[in-house]
């Protein structure tokens, strides 16, 4: 009888590790990602969030932040860039396309960040001087 | 029954144990965004030391806040000033990086950058009469210091463009340290500052910008493990006029955009105050002189990427630099 109330303990405990583990792996794993997002942060703040793979055909969005200075964002499949600013410098604008989120594209006079999230840069890279 | 126990067991611990805590936070300050990113338990009371600090020192030695040091200094129509303890490390930092490179690196220069625009945007080219004429207000030897006191003559503004990042990168790593950190990775606006190897004891792989492509664009890449990696090029910022390109590394000999044959220079070392002067100061002066500097030094490598398409690396990165092999542009490695 003891043997037997044991044995049962243990399986309920094997049951809720087994589930536990179970549980842990499909949080792990839908983290992967599924395609590339680019975050679009304007004074600080998150604005816009765009899944990149999922873009069709290529548009712009404009971004006025508290400066006054607006910056057109071009999107397109895989890739997104700062097209047009108004900004004195033209930093952004030389910046170009983006794709592997090795650097963010900044308009530090508008202060907009446009970052991508779990880029897939080849090899691994975790930062970048230049 | 013993072992799919142990074995879910060792699952469940593999699961949760693969993850080291990683924290980051991202910064607008000294005129660029840093993402600082430290890893393990430690890293939150770290990351908030690091950004005090950074803060700190932008109201310490910003050239345009009318409360920093740096500002007291430029206004002081020659009288002596007080300063803090950055300020007159940067300065010392600023003299003895000066004279290392021959007077290619000059923080008095501001003078001229003003008036080529760059501080603005504003962009114009200066006609030779008043290069000249301003050139008569550059000179770092003209910079007193008598411990805490410093004197600029009347007329001459200096500020730590070339220097100030650097110097936060390594002042905040060793305040990550402090705070128990031993891996974290500070991007401070194209400018590299690593605390130990990465949570897995790998070296941090640091991409170095292709001068002539996107912003995404790489040579190829870094290996760096507690220590600082600092690039000067003229593709960051420019403008052009009549299909010619005015950068904003300006040659203290002329007060024009340096012209050396270089497209940029990035220095890898110890420092982060000295691997930012130097690259300023290296691409000053171009492939033959930077080398030269480099062979009278023991405290740094080079990375030199020139108008010819060549990579030139000094003999102590030929093991941790890897040129990427559609890069179009040819390894060099530099004995002493």
């Amino acid at each position: 009888m003891k043997k037997t109330l044991s044995n049962r303990f243990w399986l309920i405990l094997l049951g809720v590790i087994v589930a536990g583990s179970a549980l842990a792996a499909w949080l792990l794993l839908s983290r992967v990602p599924t395609g590339s997002i680019a975050a679009i942060y304007l004074d600080g703040e998150l604005v816009e969030r765009i899944d990149l793979a999922a873009v069709t055909e290529s548009y712009t969005r404009t971004y006025t932040g508290k400066s006054g200075i607006t910056d057109v964002v071009e999107v397109a499949r895989g890739k997104i860039r700062v097209k047009e600013a108004d900004c004195p410098d033209q930093v952004c604008v030389h910046q170009g396309w983006i794709e592997t989120g090795v650097v963010p594209v900044v308009c530090l006079p508008n202060a907009l960040v446009i970052q991508i999230e779990d880029g897939s840069a080849e090899p691994e890279i975790d930062g970048a001087v230049g | 029954m013993k072992r799919p126990l142990a074995l879910s067991l060792a699952v469940l611990l593999l699961l949760s144990g693969c993850s080291s805590t990683e924290e980051s936070t991202t910064i607008f300050a000294m005129d660029t965004v840093m993402t600082l990113t430290a890893y393990g338990s430690h890293a939150r009371e770290g990351l908030s030391a690091a950004e005090a600090e950074i803060n700190r020192l932008e109201k310490t030695l910003s050239v345009t806040r009318e409360d920093s040091e740096v500002w007291a200094i430029d206004h002081s129509a020659g009288a002596p000033v007080t300063v803090g303890t950055d300020t007159a490390a940067l300065l010392n930092a600023a003299a003895a990086l000066g004279d290392r490179t021959g007077g290619a690196l000059d923080v008095t220069l501001y003078p001229v950058v003003k008036a080529w625009g760059f501080t603005t945007g504003d962009y114009r080219i200066p006609d030779a009469e008043e290069l000249a004429d301003l050139l008569t207000r550059v000179d770092d030897h003209a910079v007193h210091m008598d411990g805490d006191t410093v004197t600029l003559p009347a007329g001459m503004e200096l500020d730590f463009g070339a220097l100030a990042k650097g110097y936060a990168g390594e002042q905040c790593a060793s305040l990550l340290k402090e705070a128990g950190v031993t891996s974290a990775i500070l991007n401070l606006g194209g400018n590299v500052q690593t605390v130990g190897a990465k949570p897995d004891g790998s070296p941090w792989r640091v991409a170095v910008q292709d001068p002539e492509g996107e912003s995404e664009d790489y040579v190829g890449w870094l290996e760096l493990t507690d220590e600082a990696a600092v690039t000067s090029g003229g593709y960051q910022r420019y403008f052009e006029e009549n299909g010619v390109r005015y950068w904003h590394i300006i040659d203290p000999d002329t007060g024009a955009p340096a012209r050396s044959g270089l497209l940029s220079a990035t220095i890898v070392g110890k420092s982060g105050t000295a691997c930012d002067g130097l690259s300023t100061g290296l691409f000053v002066l171009g492939p033959e002189k930077a080398l030269d500097c480099w062979r009278q030094s023991d405290d740094f490598e080079a990375v030199l990427i020139g108008e010819d398409h060549t990579v030139q690396i000094t003999a102590g990165l030929a093991d941790r630099f890897t040129l990427r092999e559609d890069s179009g542009y040819t390894l060099r490695i530099v004995e002493e």
